[in-house]
């Protein structure tokens, strides 16, 4: 019946790798991506924010973002990462990384029939019990996983991937690929610089056919939260001060006069709800002001040089609405939130924000990066400059990226590889390790149980360089 | 393989309340044909489950425990039917009864595997196909890739398909629309789903699967909580929010005016008094007895359902609860309850003395009506009835007696009938409900009475809840510049979402909290014709700018000519006629790169006269059966739209990701 034509997709058994079904599993400090090697999105994307409801009972912990945007009293948002790009809380960062793939790839434990009170316990079945019980205990007993780490890991956190791996999910085959590797593969390169702009790090890794050369890798917390920082500050600084209202507690709104106070109806709460969920919910006010209005000085030089100001100052401003109606044109004021990634002088600070350092910005970081690369390599490294991670979508970013590169520079030709495809742009290193864990050939590289039983941990430092 | 025809394909719509099902393909597509409740029953054997509850008894004990002559009877009845006198246990089926019902499927989750494919071999055998029958599955989206394989394995191994394909809920609905680009919110019984769909593919990221707390289920028990108080059981509740007189009014609207104290004084508690007498005596307010409200929208002609329920009532005998309501109790109550009648007719009689003194206009909408009553359908009470072995004719009397239902509508014809009949138009599947023709059979009614809470459904932040789901939903597509698409195609399905004025509740809470006006800062005034007024600031008279969602470059139209043109929506509107601050004009062309800018649902398909009688709550299923139609007849498998079962046998259950549209 399934006769093959030009559109019709390969079958399965044609190339190698699919029947795997290796699951590909990417952390990061904003999201955990999650998904099945061989597809081109990641099925599962979830906040890495978690929350903590703190009662009488002890703490429950909700994952998901279902679970975190609902107004309750005492519910703490966390991350398990720290921001400084290293996990900090491996306990609750295992069961955000297990949510995410329980949730949305293989399927939610049996065990649920007990406590959603629509059955009365008495008519469970128990075979099916028990097995839900041994799924809970190895939620991936028939996937292998490819899991990514940031290039700068320790030694301890990599032997630590893979013990969750083998021990907690009971996987039959590991491996462990570094992002920065995964994003040059994404975007068909075995050789270039990765710049990734994330949520709490951005870093640059040079990579040599395929391996990262780890004594370039840069990392800097100039990134999408430092991005938001710098939002707040100008939204403290400016007078009279704008109001960061976040959408829970507004009830419902009235369309006001650009820059006059709201005259929202606001929610109240017998107690309001924490300082740390209301932060998480400002920050999705954010996301929308850096989608919608923030943007880069697209270059040449920087903003601040005296001429770039006057003419930014020319181009319409871009009106804001917050949630509680307060509306108001942003002028200049939006280039200034982006420049500090580039210039460390240009960045607004106070006493919680200090000033980055110079050596924090993203052309130092490169800069930094190819000292350590060879010389005669240079060129073909800087032949494929591959920009990656969610930030890096900041209005006009790559423009004013190109140029500041192209002036450290001037001899090697610059290429910017960015794909224009959102979804790629932001889950680069996903997608790199679902193309590796469907290539046939990858398959020896596996950690498989038996090995990882007979070396233990250690085996990861020598198997995933 | 010969081709599939249209009388042979099965499409089957899982769902946590209510499974739906059909064989074959109309001409003219039609609501679906089979409906059933989505629970099973624990059999005897561990692991395998009834479709009705089956009750055993051993004979011996009951008739210790039963008066003489009541045993007279049962044998009487074991006579009529048959039954040997010495076979010491009976077993029998009674299919309203929904104790110890297991349901498979909650919050859109399978949770009970076993149940669920027991589930669907019921509706798979109550179709009763022939062979040569592919099988569309409807597919929740909180089913994982691996449990769509289980499923899989399951259809082409139990039932030998020949063909299998799954389709997703959110994508059905879309296609039922022939809409490309929406947002689907479905709203079911226990959780709600957001989908941000373009170009008929669903956006996996952001998309908000599940979300509990905010279906059907949750509107029930947020009346419950406000009703507790006065009497209302879950059930009574669940009757009330399927009935027009509740309400959930857009944001803003007020209550009709509180209660005077007196008045609220002087009227009788129908469903207190009710409580105390009979229907709490029962064995306690069982969960799944709530559910038992709806039970008869099932039987049909075609279902073994209609016919079992007749014979239901004299058979049904010795539920050992019979000394409770049995003896001076039901008299007393009976007696009670005409006082009370007499009372209300007294009262009733003053109250409309006082009405026409007021001289008040000819009726009132529900919305401004601060009470209104309800006829209830107490399942509980026939449960309990049954329970009595009461003979047939004791049985009739006794349902007479309680029911009030027909002696209701003649008395106050004008309230009652026009109840039945909305009734009637809001039953999704058209069958009448077998009270209605027969008054003996069916459940007892009563009436009731509520206030203000039943505007209240949807109070408690349900509407918020799904109001942010789909902001962050929208919020989460990637390509910024369809997000206004999204917004400008919601479409709210699910029955969850049948309650009255839901939709438009809701429609109003999106505009009021996220609804994006023009700001008044970008207004262009230099171009303004001297005959018009000075922009009074708020934009809705005012022209704007039409700039790039970046603001690179200005539009090079007029702005004036651009706003005359693309003058204000009247669909864009709030439902429901409330004054909404008028922010809405010209946002449709704002120089905003925020959304949403407009809200609007999506227009229904309006070439299905069926669909279009019931609504399309249920609009997955249309979706599925013009996809039916596409990829079984159309395509016939050009597009590996299914799965074969070659395809199957080749590459087992993993295969099916490779097989749909």
């Amino acid at each position: 019946m399934n006769i093959p034509n030009a559109s019709t997709v390969p079958n399965p058994n044609e190339y190698a790798g699919d029947e795997v079904s290796a699951i590909v599993l990417d952390p990061g400090y904003s999201t955990t991506r999650a998904g099945f090697a061989g597809e081109d999105v990641p099925k599962s994307v979830i906040p890495t924010y978690y929350g903590v409801l703190d009662s009488e009972s002890g703490s429950e912990y909700l994952f998901g973002e279902n679970a975190i945007h609902n107004p309750l009293r005492n519910l703490e948002i966390k991350n398990p990462w720290s921001t400084d790009g290293i996990v900090e809380n491996w306990e609750t960062a295992t069961r955000v990384w297990e949510y995410a793939i329980t949730s949305r790839l293989t399927g939610a434990k049996q065990t649920d029939p007990i406590k959603n009170g629509l059955n009365d316990p008495l008519n469970g079945d128990p075979d099916v019990e028990m097995e839900g019980l041994d799924d809970a205990e190895k939620p991936l007993t028939d996937s292998p996983l490819l899991m990514t780490e940031p290039g700068w890991s320790s030694t301890k956190a990599r032997e630590k991937y893979i013990e969750i791996a083998m021990e907690d999910w009971g996987t039959p085959a590991f491996y462990l690929g570094k992002t920065g590797v995964l994003a040059a593969f994404a975007a068909g390169k075995a050789s270039g610089i990765v710049i990734d702009i994330g949520a709490s790090m951005t870093s640059v890794t040079p990579v040599i056919d395929g391996m990262v050369l780890k004594k370039g890798v840069q990392k800097s917390p100039l990134a999408g939260n430092f991005v938001s920082n710098q939002i707040r500050l100008i939204f403290n600084q400016s007078q009279p001060q704008i109001p960061l209202t976040p959408h829970y507690v507004v009830s419902s709104k009235t369309p006001v006069d650009a820059g006059v106070p709201s005259q929202a109806i606001y929610k109240t709460f017998e107690i309001p709800p924490t300082a740390s969920f209301r932060r998480n919910e400002e920050e999705r006010v954010l996301t929308e002001f850096k989608e919608s209005v923030v943007e880069t000085w697209a270059g040449p030089g920087r903003f601040s040089n005296g001429t770039n100001e006057e003419l930014a100052k020319a181009t319409p401003g871009r009106p804001f609405e917050m949630p509680d109606g307060w509306n108001q044109v942003f002028g200049v004021e939006r280039f200034k939130a982006v420049e500090g990634l580039f210039d460390a002088s240009a960045a607004l600070f106070d006493a919680e924000n200090p000033r980055p350092k110079d050596e924090q910005t993203i052309p130092r970081l490169v800069q930094a990066a190819m000292q350590h690369v060879d010389v005669d390599q240079r060129p073909a490294i800087l032949a494929h400059v591959i920009v990656t991670g969610g930030s890096s979508l900041l209005y006009k970013f790559n423009e004013r990226l190109n140029s500041e590169l192209q002036a450290m520079f001037p001899a090697p030709r610059i290429r910017l590889i960015a794909p224009g495809n959102v979804v790629e742009r932001k889950y680069g290193a996903w997608i790199g390790g679902s193309i590796l864990a469907s290539l046939g050939s990858f398959h020896q590289l596996w950690i498989s149980k038996k090995e990882y039983e007979e070396h233990g941990p250690s085996i990861v430092e020598k198997r995933c360089k | 393989m010969p081709p599939f025809k249209d009388e042979q394909i099965i499409i089957i719509a899982p769902g946590s309340e209510t499974t739906v099902a059909q064989l074959g393909l109309p001409e003219s597509f039609t609501p679906a044909r089979l409906r059933v409740r989505s629970r099973m029953f624990p059999a005897e054997k561990e692991g395998e489950w009834e479709p009705y509850k089956v009750r055993r008894r051993i004979d011996a004990v009951g008739k210790k425990s039963m008066a003489q002559e009541e045993v007279d009877e049962i044998n009487d009845m074991k006579k009529t039917f048959g039954e040997s006198e010495d076979d010491g246990i009976i077993y029998e089926e009674d299919p309203i009864s929904e104790e110890g019902a297991v349901w498979p499927i909650s919050e859109g989750r399978i949770v009970n595997w076993t149940c669920f494919f027991a589930l669907m071999t019921h509706v798979y055998n109550t179709l009763n196909p022939p062979f040569h029958t592919p099988i569309l599955l409807i597919t929740q989206p909180a089913w994982t890739p691996r449990e769509h394989e289980k499923l899989t394995q399951f259809f082409f191994e139990k039932f030998k398909t020949p063909a299998f394909s799954l389709l997703d809920a959110a994508i059905a609905t879309s296609w039922a629309y022939g809409t490309h680009t929406s947002t689907v919110i479905d709203v079911g019984k226990g959780k709600v789903d957001v989908t941000a769909i373009s170009e008929f593919l669903p956006h996996g990221t952001g998309r908000v699967i599940a979300l509990p707390g905010c279906g059907g289920e949750a509107m029930t028990q947020r009346l419950l909580t406000l009703l507790r108080s006065k009497g209302f059981t879950r059930e009574m509740c669940e009757q009330l929010k399927k009935n027009p007189i509740c309400e959930i009014l857009p944001v803003g609207t007020a209550l009709p005016g509180t209660a005077d104290a007196s008045a609220q004084d002087a009227i009788t508690n129908p469903a207190a008094a009710a409580s105390t007498g009979a229907t709490a005596s029962g064995p306690g307010h069982r969960e799944t007895a709530a559910a038992l409200g709806i039970a008869p929208r099932g039987p049909g002609p075609d279902t073994d359902v209609g016919d079992e329920a007749n014979g239901d009532d004299d058979n049904e005998g010795v539920l050992d609860v019979a000394s409770i309501v049995a003896g001076g109790k039901m008299n007393e109550y009976l007696a009670r309850k005409d006082k009370e009648k007499q009372d209300k007719a007294a009262a009733k009689k003053k109250g409309t003395d006082a009405a026409s003194a007021q001289s008040r206009p000819a009726r009132l909408p529900n919305s401004k009506r601060e009470r209104a009553t309800f006829m209830y359908e107490d399942h509980l009470l026939l449960d309990t009835l049954k329970g009595m072995n009461l003979s047939s004719k004791g049985m009739a009397d006794a349902q007479a007696a309680l029911d009030e239902g027909p002696q209701r509508k003649n008395q106050d014809a004008e309230q009652g009938d026009s109840i039945v009949e909305q009734r009637l138009a809001i039953e999704p599947n058209g069958t009448i409900d077998s009270a209605f023709t027969s008054a003996h059979t069916g459940p007892i009614r009563r009436e009731i009475e509520v206030g203000i809470e039943r505007f209240q459904a949807g109070s408690g932040g349900i509407l918020e809840r799904i109001a942010d789901a789909i902001y962050r939903t929208i919020s989460a597509i990637e390509e910024v510049n369809k997000r206004s698409e999204l917004w400008d195609s919601l479409i709210i399905c699910g029955n969850g979402s049948k309650i009255r004025g839901f939709k438009d509740a809701l429609m109003s809470t999106l505009q009021t909290k996220y609804l994006i006006s023009p700001s008044s800062a970008t207004i262009f005034t230099s171009e303004l014709p001297s005959n018009m007024s000075t922009p009074a600031g708020t934009g809705t008279n005012t022209p704007q700018p039409q700039l790039a969602p970046h603001g690179t470059s200005s539009s090079q139209v007029n702005p004036l000519l651009l706003a005359a043109t693309t003058a204000q929506n009247p669909y864009l509107l709030p439902p429901g006629g409330t004054a909404l601050p008028s922010m809405h004009s010209h946002n449709a062309h704002s120089s905003h790169g925020q959304t949403p800018t407009s809200i609007k649902i999506a227009k229904p398909p309006e070439y299905f006269p069926e669909w279009k009688d019931v609504g399309y709550d249920e609009a997955a299923f249309l979706g599925a059966q013009v996809a039916a139609k596409v990829i079984f007849i159309v395509d016939q498998g050009l597009n590996k739209g299914y799965m074969t079962r070659p395809d199957y046998n080749d590459q087992g259950p993993t295969g099916i990701h490779y097989y749909s549209l």
